[in-house]
């Protein structure tokens, strides 16, 4: 008996191939794989935009950064750079004054009146127009000359100021500044204090009015619309470019938001600070000690201008932040489409494929993993395809073939077995004695019944023995053994068919009859030549067997009584010594001239 | 468009000078007449009594501020008419002491102003005289008795006379025909010099004062340089072109929206002497070197 099972690597393909039909056919497993595809774009996208984006981000925050801290070290550059120049302008006014008094204390005092002194200090009141009025005090600390602007001058008044805070405050510095006083409560006043190299050339005391500063104070620009001003030391406004602020500079309400700045800057120098302005405008500023006096000079400009680079910088970083995002979102889906496009087709040609179209290819050409995968794919399309093509083919077979025979017939991979030719076979018929009277008389679901249950045991019998089924009509039946397949010992595999198949119906019989239904069972079975191969058309083909030995087998069933096998001669030649026969001499067949020998195989009762 | 009422004591001549100082400051606040700004101009054309009416009529009308330049009648008339409208004054005393403002930085109300040095100066221009004329026991001084200043001047020029060793010849003027009566009684009193209060009465007139000086040889000196400008010999006195320029600095500040409380009284501290030497050649007088020396022009 030859080993006729399937292919080993048939069987995961089919497998596979029914999984494929679960998840087409089952609606709701196709919703997931779709939902599941559309998620995956989602992910793509987002993974993708962000790995653009967040660098460009954590750049564009950190260059924001760097672009801010650079800046507000450029702006306290700017603004320390700009105060030390105000600081210096304010200084070179105050001191420009002072080198104008030193050529007053030149020469030494006489005791005679100085009239070239007076004319001296009267071109300096021309040369120095915030100059009010001169002292000039002689070697003793006497007054020999005032000159005023206003008052009337006093010539050799000879009073002692020896002990004039200013004559004393000079003789250790040389120069000596009051504190400022504001003349009516409006007009800052600084009293100046040179006196000579030497004691012989006495000092000069001199009234400056330092709303004069206005002038250079007004002419200092910071930036655009940046101005500067300068405190005294108790923070009193001593110049600012609007002269009516300086005019009320004694009063605490002017001053007050003045010294915010400076206490906002701290100590001169610490770089600049953040503050408001009079009119509550928020200002960055800077500051100056002014050397040689105990005043500050502070720059202030407004922080909208001051931060203007700075403004201008994030704006730029945030407009270059946006566009890189736009880009990157459009890169992102581009991409994404791009990475989930292969897989939409993937998902939408194994929909195909599975649901049977199996010549449908899907054409990826990305040169990576997805053709690879969609190139896998469509090789097991392929062999769906043959698989299919090989299932159908078996199945036509099976129809009269055992199905190892047919399995069989497949393999040789051509259907050249089925062609017609004449050759050597046994022919086996059967049917039940009775059968049509009793079918009569039975309902018919009880004849359909018992059928089934004869041909269930019949095929049985003729699957074991691999016999090849070529009809069956009613309760009769044919099979025919050594063809389409040749096998060894046809006969002998012939006669042990017959006898199960005798021994299979016998004992449905037994069970029939005790339900009192009377029904008997006979085979006929002839050897000798006969024309084989398939017949039928388009897709219904036979296969069937031609000649006399057909018709004598068909002849031998008939006459053959229940519980009875009719051989012919060369069947029983066949079996001869091996099988029990009984001669039963000659016969008088119909369809058949002479009488021809038959012989006889009982079914053993034990 | 804003519109400025100008209270003029003078004429449109005279005032030419001090209107161009006034459009000058205007203009630095952004103000230029005709194209943001309007002026409604009242002249008085020297008559004072008229002030008054002037500004009450000046008032009336809607203005969005009174300039009332030229002197403390000025200020105080305008002040007088009106206590809600802004004025903004130009004079030459101390407002304070002639009850304009309450104090220099805090003006109060609704007036602020410039005020040049000139009235207090007045002294000044004595010890100037003092100084040409050092042996002369006697000057004249000649004063305005309408003018507010008038009292205030004669005390200090008389105090300051003391403290130089001289006497004073005392006398009044408060309109044109009164002048030349002035100098013929100066020549009469052998008063050896004439100074001439502040007052813009004699301000406006210098033209006509320095004719008669010369006229009548007598060395004065006013408080204008428009005096040794035309032919006088000496000024001393507050620059008319810088008050005249704030005034209108601070009518533009005003018309931006600033209030008067907020603008201190600005006083113009530079106070120029004028010396014309033709003048002093004419007159016979010698001018010392360091007088010539101090002063901030010399007309030769």
């Amino acid at each position: 008996m030859e080993s006729v099972g399937g292919r080993p690597e048939q069987v995961p393909l089919q497998i596979w191939y029914c999984k494929v039909r679960n998840v087409q056919w089952t609606g709701s497993a196709g919703m997931i794989v779709r939902e599941r595809f559309r998620g995956l774009f989602k992910k793509y996208l987002l993974v993708l935009f962000l790995a653009v984006t967040i660098p460009l981000a954590i750049n564009g925050v950190i260059e924001a950064w760097f672009g801010y801290r650079d800046q507000r070290a450029r702006l306290d550059q700017f603004l320390g750079l700009q105060a030390t120049s105000a600081a210096a302008e304010i200084h070179d006014f105050i001191y420009g004054i002072t080198n104008q008094l030193g050529w007053l204390v030149q020469l030494p005092w006489t005791d005679e009146p100085d009239e070239r002194r007076r004319t001296e200090a009267l071109r300096l009141f021309r040369q120095a127009p915030a100059i009010v009025s001169l002292t000039l005090i002689d070697n003793k600390g006497l007054e020999r000359l005032y000159v005023s602007r206003i008052g009337l001058n006093r010539i050799e008044g000879r009073t002692d100021r020896s002990a004039d805070p200013a004559i004393i405050g000079a003789r250790s510095t040389r120069i000596w500044f009051s504190d400022v006083s504001y003349n009516r409560g409006s007009e800052p006043h600084l009293t100046v204090t040179v006196v000579g190299n030497r004691p012989s050339v006495g000092a000069v005391i001199a009234e400056v009015n330092l709303k004069l500063i206005w002038d250079v104070i007004s002419a200092i620009k910071v930036g655009k619309t940046g101005l500067a001003f300068v405190l005294d030391r108790p923070g009193r406004l001593i110049a600012h470019p609007d002269i009516s602020l300086v005019l009320r500079g004694s009063e605490e309400a002017t001053s007050k938001p003045f010294r915010t700045i400076r206490d906002a800057i701290g100590p001169a120098g610490a770089g600049f600070a953040t503050s408001q302005d009079v009119d509550g405008y928020a200002i960055a500023a800077g500051a100056a000690p002014v050397q040689g006096l105990d005043w500050t000079v502070l720059v202030e400009q407004p922080l909208s201008e001051a931060y203007a680079p700075i403004y201008a910088a994030l704006w730029r970083t945030a407009t270059l932040l946006a566009v890189s995002t736009m880009f990157a979102a459009l890169l992102a889906y581009a991409l994404a489409h791009r990475m989930t496009e292969p897989i939409r087709l993937l998902e939408k040609g194994t929909e195909r494929i599975g649901a049977g179209s199996f010549d449908y290819r899907i054409s990826i050409q990305t040169g990576d993993e997805f053709e690879h995968l969609a190139n896998s794919f469509n090789k097991m399309a392929e062999g769906l395809a043959l698989a299919q093509q090989h299932q159908e083919r078996i199945a036509k077979l099976k129809r009269f073939l055992a199905p190892e025979v047919a399995d069989l017939v497949d393999r040789a991979g051509d259907d050249s077995v089925l062609d017609g030719r004449r050759t050597e076979v046994v022919v086996v018929f059967c049917d039940l004695r009775g059968f049509t009277e009793f079918s009569a008389e039975v309902a018919p679901e009880e004849v359909i019944s018992l059928l089934s249950e004869y041909y269930d045991a019949l095929g049985r019998v003729i699957t074991r023995f691999a016999a090849t089924l070529i009809s069956f009509s009613g309760d009769g039946l044919m099979v025919l053994v050594n063809a389409p397949v040749p096998v060894e010992e046809p006969t002998l595999r012939a006669v042990d068919l017959a006898s199960a198949m005798q021994k299979s119906v016998q004992e449905l019989i037994a069970g029939w009859r005790s339900r009192g239904y009377r029904v008997g069972f006979g085979v006929g079975l002839a050897s000798g030549s006969a024309t084989v191969g398939r017949i039928g058309y388009e897709n219904r083909f036979d296969y069937t067997a031609i000649g006399p030995v057909v018709n004598l087998a068909a002849r031998l069933c008939a006459s053959a009584q229940d519980r009875e096998i009719l051989l012919n001669a060369e069947a029983a030649e066949g079996v001869r010594n091996k099988r029990p026969l009984e001669e039963l001499g000659d016969r008088q067949i119909k369809g058949f001239g002479d009488a021809i020998p038959v012989f006889r195989m009982s079914l053993k009762t034990s | 468009m804003p519109v400025v009422g100008y209270l003029c004591p003078e004429s449109p001549e005279l005032f030419a000078s001090r209107l161009k100082a006034f459009h000058e400051g205007l203009g630095e606040i952004g103000f230029v007449e005709g194209r943001n700004v309007a002026i409604d101009y009242r002249w008085a054309g020297g008559q004072y009594a008229r002030l008054p009416a002037l500004a009450a009529d000046l008032v009336a009308r809607n203005v969005d501020v009174v300039v009332a330049p030229g002197g403390a009648q000025v200020a105080l008339a305008a002040k007088a008419t009106s206590t809600t409208k802004t004025i903004v004054f130009e004079m030459g005393g101390d407002p304070v002491q002639l009850g304009v403002v309450d104090s220099l930085s805090r003006p109060g109300g609704n007036i602020t102003g410039v005020s040049s040095l000139s009235v207090d100066v007045s002294p000044k221009r004595l010890e100037l005289m003092h100084e040409l004329l050092p042996f002369a026991a006697k000057l004249a001084v000649v004063a305005n008795p309408t003018s507010p200043t008038a009292n205030s001047q004669l005390q200090k020029l008389g105090s300051a006379a003391e403290t130089l060793g001289i006497s004073l010849q005392v006398l009044n003027a408060s309109t044109e025909n009164e002048f030349e009566p002035i100098f013929s009684a100066i020549a009469q009193e052998s008063s050896a010099g004439l100074v001439v209060t502040s007052d813009p009465y004699f301000a406006f007139r210098s033209g006509q004062l320095a004719r008669l000086a010369m006229n009548y040889r007598v060395p004065a000196i006013t408080q204008s340089r428009d005096f040794p400008d035309s032919g006088g010999l000496m000024s001393y006195g507050g620059d008319f072109a810088q008050s005249h320029r704030r005034a209108g600095i601070y009518a533009g500040r005003i018309l931006k929206g600033e209030k008067p409380f907020d603008l201190p009284v600005q006083l113009v501290t530079k106070v120029e002497l004028v010396i014309n030497l033709k003048a002093a050649k004419l007159l016979g007088r010698e001018i010392s070197p360091s007088l010539v020396s101090g002063a901030d022009e010399v007309i030769e």
